[in-house]
């Protein structure tokens, strides 16, 4: 079966951007500047092409020309002020704009921001540290892989004190203190490192990503442009060092 | 110059090529390392696996190419067990940037599940506004999406027979690479609206977003491609994720080795310089 020519053109772009995006590994070169002004440029072009259609043509035009609908023109003048920006005499119209921009998104954020992530919060840190098991009297669970267990409970406890004082209480980290303040040192190192871990998984998945597209790309059925592209670069980066720079380094 | 400091001082490059290397030959020559399943991520299993048929199922594609690597695996894995358990499903995007890629993505697997358009599943597409679609949604689904992607008025889509709101949604998953993701589905979605929901993220926002699933407040959570192996092993699918995992582990054990290694040249150089 014989691969689309679209599919074979957008396997040769896209194998040549990545291995050109590649090549700032072995050092900064105007190949990779090349590629990088080539991602900035089309991500740009796209989404303003993408936005004009969306909300320019069919939900502003369309709506007031074909259903008549003009209390859009509302919204749509309110948007049209915050473009005052750029002529000083009239940039004073566009706070109105801001002014509802910001005010709405206030409104809207705070009470949704303190319910979701204050108050749910809080209630979930604070947990009793033993069970009440009705007759059974008081109960104490040490599964460490059940959130809700006990002895979750005290290291959560312990670590939300420690850390909150070792960022907040001004006083002299000593004796006990030092102790607590080291306490919360090390649960914050387990944080960072849990959160570095991620980060580290997170950018070799998308190394991964784009080496599967290399070794796809390198198939017979696109022409084999992951190989072909690779030998082009890479004698490109061999002419690009070789070549004279045009301002000799002043050795004097 | 001791062996000790030449180590410290090793060209960056060589570290590269040993990544890049630890990252391409398991992708040539796969192991199969086993693939644990969490419960974070057997909790969005199980709850789709509870979903009567024709539950509305809504997935939100919050993601642009630049987070396809990790993201993408997981959305296909979603959309597949969806379409398997014969949901209605919805599918929107919340950024402009990612609308192409949401389309391709959604027709590729629903053609590959035969799905009829508009009658098994819909892609509304993209609107403006972020949060303030999540809660113009809440309110009416047709005046934040009057028309679908194709431009057919959302309104004779039988698909979203009975949808008037978000209320009128059975389960929802975010698949967020920032914002607006996860949180801001939470935050103006669910806490609003009373929907269960869960998470899909790429790695480097999984801690940030671990505390709202401890909470309770999103009932699972799919972090990275480990996540999306981990799905796909679930509804016995293998696709891009597991073959990614045999790579990821090789470049994790590199990194510790390099990380170990570092360490070592570090404390032996402070010896010798007592």
């Amino acid at each position: 079966m014989t691969m689309p020519f679209e599919l074979i053109v957008g396997a040769w772009v896209a194998t040549g951007l990545t291995l050109l995006i590649f090549t700032f590994l072995y050092k900064d070169n105007p190949l990779f500047k090349l590629a990088e002004h080539l991602y900035v440029g089309v991500s740009v072009g796209y989404i303003i092409v993408k936005t004009y259609d969306t909300v320019i043509v069919h939900l502003v035009v369309k709506p007031i020309v074909e259903n008549g609908e003009v209390a859009l023109l509302i919204p749509v003048a309110i948007g049209m002020l915050m473009l005052t920006r750029y002529v000083p005499k009239a940039a004073w119209m566009s706070r109105y704009a801001f002014a509802l921009i910001v005010g709405m998104g206030a409104g809207l954020a705070i009470p949704r921001t303190i319910s979701s992530f204050i108050l749910k919060q809080v209630e979930d840190t604070v947990r009793p540290l033993l069970s009440l098991t009705g007759p059974d009297g008081m109960r104490f669970s040490m599964d460490v892989l059940n959130p809700s267990s006990n002895l979750n409970a005290i290291i959560i406890l312990l670590g939300v004190s420690s850390v909150l004082f070792y960022f907040f209480f001004s006083i002299e980290h000593s004796g006990l203190g030092k102790a607590v303040a080291r306490t919360g040192i090390i649960f914050l190192m387990i944080a960072f490192g849990a959160a570095f871990g991620y980060t580290v998984m997170a950018r070799m998945s998308l190394l991964i990503g784009r080496l599967t597209d290399l070794i796809e790309f390198s198939d017979a059925s696109y022409g084999r442009p992951a190989i072909w592209l690779l030998i082009l670069i890479v004698g490109a980066l061999f002419v690009l060092a070789r070549r004279r720079p045009d301002h000799p380094p002043d050795t004097r | 110059m001791t062996f000790s400091e030449r180590m410290l001082q090793i060209d960056r490059r060589i570290i590269f090529l040993v990544i890049g290397l630890c990252t391409l030959l398991p992708l040539l020559y796969p192991v199969g390392l086993p693939i644990k399943i969490t419960s974070e991520v057997r909790a969005v299993y199980d709850h789709i696996e509870s979903l009567p048929e024709h539950s509305v199922f809504l997935l939100s594609i919050d993601f642009d190419p630049a987070s396809k690597p990790e993201l993408y695996p997981q959305a296909i894995a979603i959309l597949r067990h969806a379409f398997r358990k014969k949901l209605r499903v919805i599918t929107i995007t919340l950024w402009v940037s990612g609308t192409g890629m949401a389309d391709q993505l959604v027709t590729q697997v629903a053609k590959e599940m035969e799905k009829a358009y508009g009658k098994d599943y819909a892609f509304l597409g993209w609107s403006p506004g972020g949060q303030a679609v999540i809660i113009n949604m809440g309110q009416d689904l047709y005046s934040a999406f009057p028309s679908d992607y194709g431009g057919k008025a959302t309104k004779d889509l039988p698909v979203l027979d009975g949808v008037r709101s978000l209320k009128d949604i059975t389960y929802l998953v975010s698949l967020g690479a920032g914002k607006p993701g996860v949180e801001e589905w939470y935050v103006f979605g669910k806490d609003k609206y009373k929907f269960e929901m869960g998470g899909g993220c790429t790695g480097v926002m999984a801690p940030g977003l671990y505390p709202l699933l401890r909470s309770g407040q999103i009932n699972g959570l799919i972090g990275g491609l480990r996540g999306a192996a981990e799905y796909e092993s679930l509804i016995g699918q293998k696709g891009k994720a597991v073959a990614g995992m045999d790579a990821q582990s090789a470049t994790h054990f590199a990194i510790i080795v390099l990380v170990l290694m570092c360490n070592a040249f570090y404390f032996s150089l402070r010896q010798q310089r007592k």
